[in-house]
């Protein structure tokens, strides 16, 4: 590595014990910091070049859904934390980043996600999500640690469900004797 | 716009589709500004989607794309074969290789199950997700779509 990074990702730290006691408990509700707009939604399909007309042609979106739909890739952004607002500190909203464990880093490995409606403009989401598991430490090709299982509910603002998803994250360290060289 | 104006886009019936069909090979640059644009986009500021010393201190060779950019593009495979009446219903994916800047992915795609279930005309696909490099993201999902 001939650069260092400067801040390290603020992550909760502790002992497996520690993470195991919180298996089951919900996280703080989370109230979307983002209403569902257009304009994210426009910057997203441009991303994935999605030329869907049911996120881009009012008339189409209408005619087929009733509006203008969210595209469901981007379900959890509107919940995301912002990076810095006048009078909360930054935190992550989703349990999974707040588990403590010994692991500096971390990274996603898989999520499954049912869909029951789709969000609208102008929809605020809500989302309650709880630890569901968490592995003893595993070793694998990127590091040493735990895997976390986490199940998030997510509401529209009628309290009518939008997405039910369980994702699997590793929370982990790369060990001294290992380099990225390795890894590729 | 009107399903007749739009001729770039595909509208698939459920009658029309028979399990075993392929779908359209979907493919996609990720250059550098791509994983950034990832990052904003999503609201997804983790170090490793836009820091490459970060990614490479987590033992990743560069920056990488987020879950929310895979979720859109296997989404986009999807719907660029059924079009855009379609309502995905369930989405699976397991991220087993990182998909980094400077990357080409690639989707494909095939019919697994056509099938009605609580008058829901439904089909399962299969998607897989590769670069360059091999196999990154095998998905599963379950679309909703019109009977013609």
């Amino acid at each position: 590595m001939t650069e260092e990074f400067t801040v390290p990702f603020p992550l909760e730290y502790g002992s497996y014990e520690d993470a195991l006691k919180l298996v089951g408990v919900k996280g703080d509700p989370i109230h979307a910091e983002f209403t569902v707009n257009w304009e994210m939604i426009k910057v997203y399909c441009a991303m994935e070049e999605d030329p869907n007309p049911s996120y881009w042609d009012e008339e189409y979106a209408t005619k087929q859904w009733g509006g203008i739909v969210a595209p469901p890739g981007l379900l959890l952004t509107w919940g995301m934390a912002l990076q810095w607002h006048p009078d909360k500190n930054r935190q992550h909203y989703f349990v999974a980043m707040k588990i403590p464990l010994p692991g500096d880093t971390l990274i996603n490995v898989a999520t499954s996600t049912e869909f029951h409606r789709h969000l609208f403009l102008g929809d605020r989401l809500y989302a309650v999500d709880c630890l569901v598991q968490v592995s003893e430490e595993k070793r694998t090709r990127l590091g040493v640690g735990h895997f976390l299982t986490t199940r998030a509910e997510f509401t529209n603002q009628n309290s009518e469900l939008i997405a039910v998803t369980t994702n699997d994250m590793f929370r982990y360290y790369v060990p001294e004797e290992k380099t990225p060289e390795e890894n590729s | 716009m009107t399903e007749q104006t739009t001729k770039q886009i595909a509208y698939k019936y459920w009658d029309e589709i028979s399990e075993g069909e392929v779908l359209p090979r979907v493919e996609m640059a990720v250059p550098f500004e791509k994983v950034i644009l990832d990052a904003a986009a999503t609201q997804d500021y983790f170090p490793g989607h836009h820091n490459p010393a970060y990614a490479q201190h987590q033992g990743q060779k560069n920056i990488y794309l987020n879950t929310m950019a895979i979720e859109g593009f296997i989404d986009r495979v999807a719907t660029d074969w059924a079009g855009p009446h379609t309502f995905i219903r369930k989405r699976a994916m397991n991220m087993r290789a990182s998909i980094y800047a400077g990357d080409t992915m690639v989707g494909e795609g095939k019919v697994e199950k056509h099938y009605a279930q609580d008058e829901r005309a439904l089909v399962d696909i299969s998607i897989m997700i590769s670069t360059g490099s091999g196999p990154c993201v095998p998905a599963q999902l379950t679309l909703e779509l019109p009977r013609k």
